[in-house]
């Protein structure tokens, strides 16, 4: 059996060489990012996707997951984690004789991903893994290395963070929360209290409702029962509009206004303009985007590289339009360098007086980060 | 009862439906509440309300077009008379009862077999695997479409373009939602086909997922067919 980590910088060619070395012939598993390339996009329940996948002679161990349980939820409405365990159940149950996995163990919490990479190491199957955060090939492991490329997306995070304008961002304050899936309670007479400019990292296992968190906060969801307040004024997003938080999505792809920055930006100005909230000019945007990776506003967002896509989704909580930063698994696809970088910035939003919520499960990023920790599960949230 | 007999049966009700009149009509509508009380009880008032609501608003503009605008039904206009109101409302009453069978019979079908995945339906059904592909691929790209909506929901909201409920902003910019769910149903399809299913040959997992032997229909199949059958063919008589 052969175990091979591709490991080197973003644009060097990691997922081609992943792709190349799986090849085209249907004998492999292919695990990606987001949901698109981790689940076959065929079923409408779990159990459909497992039975699609379930092999004539079921031919490695099986590699158990809590979520193989939940039959007959959408694949679709699992979150990022979850979707990952569910792909990695799915091939144990398998024929395929080979796995490709293009970062998608980054989505992992700490327990799920040491039980994964254990599953990895011992089964009887070949393994290629593009993992950012595999500095060194595990034992029995061989290395592929990549060179980055020379038209690779230019970053400077520095000049971004450093170009950040003061502000004091609002204290937000949690009362009596109550919110449930059809299928799944996630929060329980939820009572909150975050400072106002301070940096946040939201943990817990995968499921557990870290991004419902986020997406109660900016009126995508709306709580069964409960208040919300900012500076002590009641705040409910899902009639006056979110006017404080700016959120980067998981998958960047599911944050985009328009095809292009310049149809996204525009959007968004127009929007907030009606609520009194001043954006920069569209020259600041322009140079905010060059400094990202993009060439320019009229790049088409859908048709660049997902890695430099998810860089140009934080575009929107740097461009300081918004007090309160929300940055979800910020790090997915992104190599050392930019995580470090990445971490340097979200410490100088808080510097700068903006409040920031970040979810990661790479605990190196955010040990570069000094921030509180809130603690997700059991359908609380308590800080620790 | 199996998933082949509540489809002949829900396809000679359609038939009946799409022939019969007023009384004949009405007998469909007994005989599929007799259906539904005895194979999904207490289900058959929820699909019965389902059912009036999505035909109640198509019944309104109807009336209003053919009560209140054209005062006539079609047939009159076709032969050339003068017609009445009456005749109008006579028309639209059996085109929202036609609707309305067609609406409460699929529901029906599908709540008697609401404990069977979509794949295990398809699955069970007598019909050659291509079909069966093409059905898992049709409600596949219905599931992506939705995925796309939940998809730019997200991000539209959470930028301030649309709201979550109605309102004059989101009817200014339904076509800023309909190009972001389109732009999203392309990502997601495109992911699909260039990364996973070349790697994996995902479809051809479907001839193995959906082959089935096929099961014979049973005796309650065999009642319940003959009933719709007898059913129709009375209303189709009486029109």
């Amino acid at each position: 059996m052969e175990r091979v980590a591709i490991a080197g910088p973003n644009f060097s060619g990691r997922s081609e060489t992943l792709r190349a070395r799986l090849g085209a012939d249907g004998k492999s598993f292919f695990l990606g990012p987001y949901a698109e390339a981790a689940l076959s996009g065929l079923s409408s329940t779990v159990a459909d996707e497992i039975a699609i996948y379930r092999g004539s002679a079921q031919r490695h161990a099986t590699f158990p997951a809590d979520i193989a349980a939940a039959g007959m939820r959408k694949p679709a409405t699992l979150s990022g984690g979850e979707q990952v365990l569910l792909a990695l159940h799915c091939f144990s149950r398998s024929d395929y004789g080979a796995i490709g996995i293009d970062t998608a163990l980054e989505q992992l919490d700490v327990a799920n991903r040491a039980r994964a990479l254990d599953y990895l190491a011992v089964g009887a199957f070949d393994v290629t893994l593009a993992d950012n955060r595999v500095e060194q090939a595990p034992a029995g492991w061989s290395r592929q290395d990549t060179a980055r490329t020379a038209d690779g997306f230019s970053l400077d995070l520095e000049g971004i963070a450093g170009a950040l304008k003061p502000r004091t961002a609002p204290a937000i304050a949690i009362s009596g929360m109550d919110f449930s899936y059809p299928s799944k309670d996630i929060f329980r007479g939820v009572d909150l209290s975050l400072a106002p400019a301070t940096i946040y990292r939201l943990i817990g296992d995968n499921g557990a409702g870290k991004t419902t968190l986020l997406k109660l906060l900016v009126g995508v969801l709306a709580p069964a029962r409960g208040t919300i307040s900012l500076d002590g004024t009641p705040y409910q997003p899902r009639r006056s509009g979110n006017r404080a938080f700016a959120l980067a999505t998981q998958n960047p792809d599911h944050q985009w206004c328009g095809a292009t920055l310049r149809e996204d930006v525009a959007r968004r100005r127009n929007a907030l303009s009606g609520r009194g909230i001043a954006l920069p000019s569209e020259e600041e945007f322009a140079a905010l985007s060059r400094r990202l990776g993009a060439k320019s506003l009229d790049n088409h967002v859908y048709e660049l590289p997902l890695v430099a896509r998810k860089r140009l989704s934080w575009l929107w909580p740097f461009c300081g339009a918004m007090p309160w930063a929300m940055l979800d698994e910020p790090t997915i696809g992104q190599d050392r360098d930019t995580r470090v970088a990445l971490a340097a910035a979200v410490t100088r939003l808080g510097e700068r007086g903006y409040g920031v919520l970040f979810v990661t499960h790479d605990d190196d990023f955010a040990a570069c980060v000094p921030h509180r920790v809130l603690r997700i599960g059991g359908g609380t949230i308590r800080e620790e | 009862m199996t998933p082949n007999g509540a489809i002949v049966f829900g396809l000679v009700v359609v038939a009946g439906a799409m022939l019969a009149r007023d009384a004949g009509l009405a007998m469909l509508a007994v005989v599929c509440i007799a259906f539904g009380a005895v194979e999904i009880q207490s289900r058959t008032l929820r699909a019965l309300t389902w059912s009036a609501g999505i035909v109640a608003p198509l019944a309104a503009f109807m009336a209003v077009v053919w009560i209140g605008i054209v005062g006539r039904a079609p047939d009159e206009i076709a032969a050339g008379v003068t017609g009445s109101r009456t005749a109008a409302m006579a028309h639209v009453l059996t085109v929202s009862g036609r609707l309305f069978l067609v609406a409460l019979v699929v529901q029906l079908v599908i709540s008697r077999f609401a404990h069977l995945t979509p794949l295990q339906f398809i699955r069970s059904i007598a019909a050659p695997v291509t079909v069966k592909k093409l059905t898992v691929l049709t409600l596949s790209l219905i599931d992506t479409i939705l995925q796309a909506v939940d998809r730019a929901r997200t991000a539209l909201i959470a930028a301030g373009v649309v709201t979550p409920g109605f309102s004059m902003r989101n009817i200014g910019h339904g076509f800023i939602l309909i190009q972001t769910v389109w732009l999203s149903v392309i990502t997601i399809a495109t992911g699909r086909l260039k990364d996973k299913w070349p790697a994996e040959n995902t479809l051809a997992r479907l001839d193995h997922a959906l082959s089935s032997p096929s099961v014979p229909l049973g005796c309650a199949d065999l009642i319940w067919i003959g009933l719709a059958a007898v059913a129709s063919a009375v209303a189709v008589a009486v029109r």
